[in-house]
């Protein structure tokens, strides 16, 4: 059951994520200030919380490949990061379309957004840590990923503090309660897809690192 | 009566009423009659319509990303599911060349 | 206490390598000066008041680069020389190695910084403030370079005990050194608009410092070593890393 875990997880996805899209086009009204753009944030939104919670599963996750030295610690930290990376581009990409559709700026310089792109630069020095790193720099990577989730936090602190410096060009105003009601289906349908992929991607490592045990056993066999 | 008294008072036009319901369901009251004011609702229906035009252009670009995004990860799994079934039976023809001693 | 000796013998140590030479030093201090020199190129032909709002991101994008360059120098001396394999196999305590690292590249700093502050403030006469607050100035320099410094000797450290690329330690440092090097631009720009929240943002920057360092302190001996704890791979064998995936 556990095994299968992955692909229940996308079977469920796909029929939320077809009623969220229904939802959010044929049921929700458009925002007053924003108009048909705000469509955008029902996936825009958690994408950017999906891609805060990579960077800490990440990090706990390489902590536990630090401390006891797991391949299983190991691949759940490569799967978060690479999640994390996918979800970070698409805030960053969508982000920016929804604001020149909006305000008619690209790049509001808003705390959140800086906050995600300071986050993704950090997964993205991960990732290249990870796969162009001479062999003896996993540990490093898992040192990287743990200053990363706990800089999480202290980035969106320091990015608010230097926001006084810079004021905002725009507001995202408060959700009415109609809305939250189609947002929620949108979350729990991407979540559940990343979840999935993120599933299937850890599967895939600890088969790989599988196979490379039984393969070095096998030539030394032959 | 007297026919000859002709009315003393011109009949004077009837003022344009705007908050008296019609008395016939099929006709509205008449405002915004002015040309100037049709002119300015055209025109800002003319705009509503473009940025609605624009917004959806932007939605469906916002879209098209994410799910690129997702469908680009997920071509990334097959293909890295493909190999390591690639490997697997690789693995297999080794070992039964060489099948494991006693 | 024995990990401070420990950490103050290594570090008279490198200070007196580092007194035969003055490579470091020199090579530091240099390229200080050319930044410095093409920062004026770039910006001096700017308005005043925008010189104030330049001076805080020149004067740390500085010691980014400047750093970077003293880690990297730091540790090859050690790969060169193969020492650092010595230094992890005598009975040393590995937190006195990082301590020792970090306050020899913390000195290398703050005495670009004795270049750079000077500089930035003869370049730019928005600059005064500096001169106005040498207190507030140093304790500043010093906080800033420090959390840099914190993360920047873990990481060099970690690429320097493998066949470590070096470009690397751009990748990483950078992204990770961000939240800091953003503290340390607001608190400059309170410093040189006289604003009365400095000693909150200098005290903020302290703990961000203890932080650091503290996490830093931590993960030295896993990541320099690895931890004690017994491996999770069938069979009792050390597992391959993920680092690489089998070709097809």
């Amino acid at each position: 059951m556990r095994k299968l875990l992955p692909d229940l997880c996308l079977v469920a996805a796909m029929p939320l994520l077809v009623y969220s899209v229904h939802r959010v086009f044929l049921e929700t009204p458009n925002e007053r200030q924003m108009g048909t753009a705000f469509k955008i944030f029902f996936f825009h939104v958690p994408m950017g919380w999906i891609c805060m919670l990579m960077a800490v599963v990440c990090g706990i996750a390489a902590g536990v490949q630090l401390r006891r030295r797991s391949t299983m610690g190991a691949a759940v930290a490569l799967a978060a990061a690479e999640m994390g990376f996918v979800t970070g581009l698409g805030v960053l990409l969508t982000g920016p379309i929804w604001g020149n559709a909006t305000w008619g700026t690209p790049w509001t310089g808003d705390a959140r957004q800086v906050t995600t792109a300071l986050l993704w630069l950090v997964i993205v020095a991960y990732l290249l840590l990870r796969h162009y790193g001479p062999r003896s720099s996993d540990r490093l990577a898992a040192a990287l990923a743990i200053f990363g989730a706990v800089n999480v936090p202290i980035i969106y602190y320091a990015v608010k503090l230097w926001k006084t410096m810079h004021p905002s060009t725009g507001v995202v105003a408060s959700l009415p309660p109609e809305m939250w009601a189609s947002f929620w289906p949108a979350l729990s349908g991407l979540l559940l897809c990343c979840l999935g992929l993120f599933g299937l991607r850890i599967r895939q490592l600890v088969l790989a690192e599988e196979l490379d045990v039984a393969w070095v056993q096998a030539q030394d066999r032959a | 009566m007297n026919e000859l008294n002709a009315p003393t008072t011109t009949p004077q036009p009837a003022a344009p009423t705007t908050a008296q319901p019609a008395q016939d369901p099929a006709y509205g009251p008449a405002v915004g009659l002015s040309l100037k004011e049709k002119e300015q609702v055209r025109q800002l229906e003319g705009i509503a319509a473009e940025k609605t035009a624009r917004d959806y252009q932007h939605i469906v670009l916002a879209y098209g990303v994410l799910w690129a995004l997702f469908a680009g990860y997920g071509i990334f799994l097959w293909r890295r599911s493909a190999r390591l079934r690639a490997d697997m039976n690789d693995l297999r023809r080794t070992l039964d060349r060489h099948p494991p001693g006693p | 206490m024995r990990v401070l000796r420990q950490a103050l013998l290594l570090l008279r140590s490198e200070l007196r390598q580092e007194l035969r030479d003055f490579e470091l030093l020199l090579t530091a201090s240099f390229f200080t000066v050319v930044l410095l020199a093409m920062f004026y190129l770039s910006f001096a032909s700017l308005q005043s008041k925008a010189h104030l709002a330049a001076i805080p991101g020149l004067m740390w994008l500085t010691i980014a680069f400047v750093g970077v360059l003293t880690l990297t120098r730091v540790f090859d001396r050690e790969r060169e020389a193969d020492t650092l394999r010595a230094l992890l196999a005598a009975p040393v305590e590995r937190l006195a190695i990082y301590f020792a690292k970090a306050a020899m590249t913390l000195a290398v700093l703050m005495l670009c910084c004795m270049v750079l502050v000077p500089g930035l403030w003869l370049m730019f006469p928005a600059g005064a403030a500096f001169a106005e607050q040498p207190l507030a100035t140093a304790l500043l320099a010093l906080l800033g370079c420090g959390g840099y410094v914190a993360i920047g000797a873990l990481f060099a450290a970690g690429l320097a005990t493998g066949a470590g690329k070096n470009t690397l330690l751009f990748i990483i440092l950078y992204p990770l050194t961000t939240p800091v090097l953003m503290y340390a631009l607001v608190t400059t720009r309170a410093l040189l608009d006289h604003h009365p929240d400095l000693p909150s943002y200098l005290g903020q920057m302290a703990a961000l410092d203890l932080i650091l360092v503290s996490i830093a302190a931590l993960l030295f001996e896993t990541v320099l070593v690895g931890s004690g704890a017994r491996s999770t791979s069938p069979k009792g064998q050390v597992p391959r890393t993920l680092s690489r995936e089998p070709s097809a």
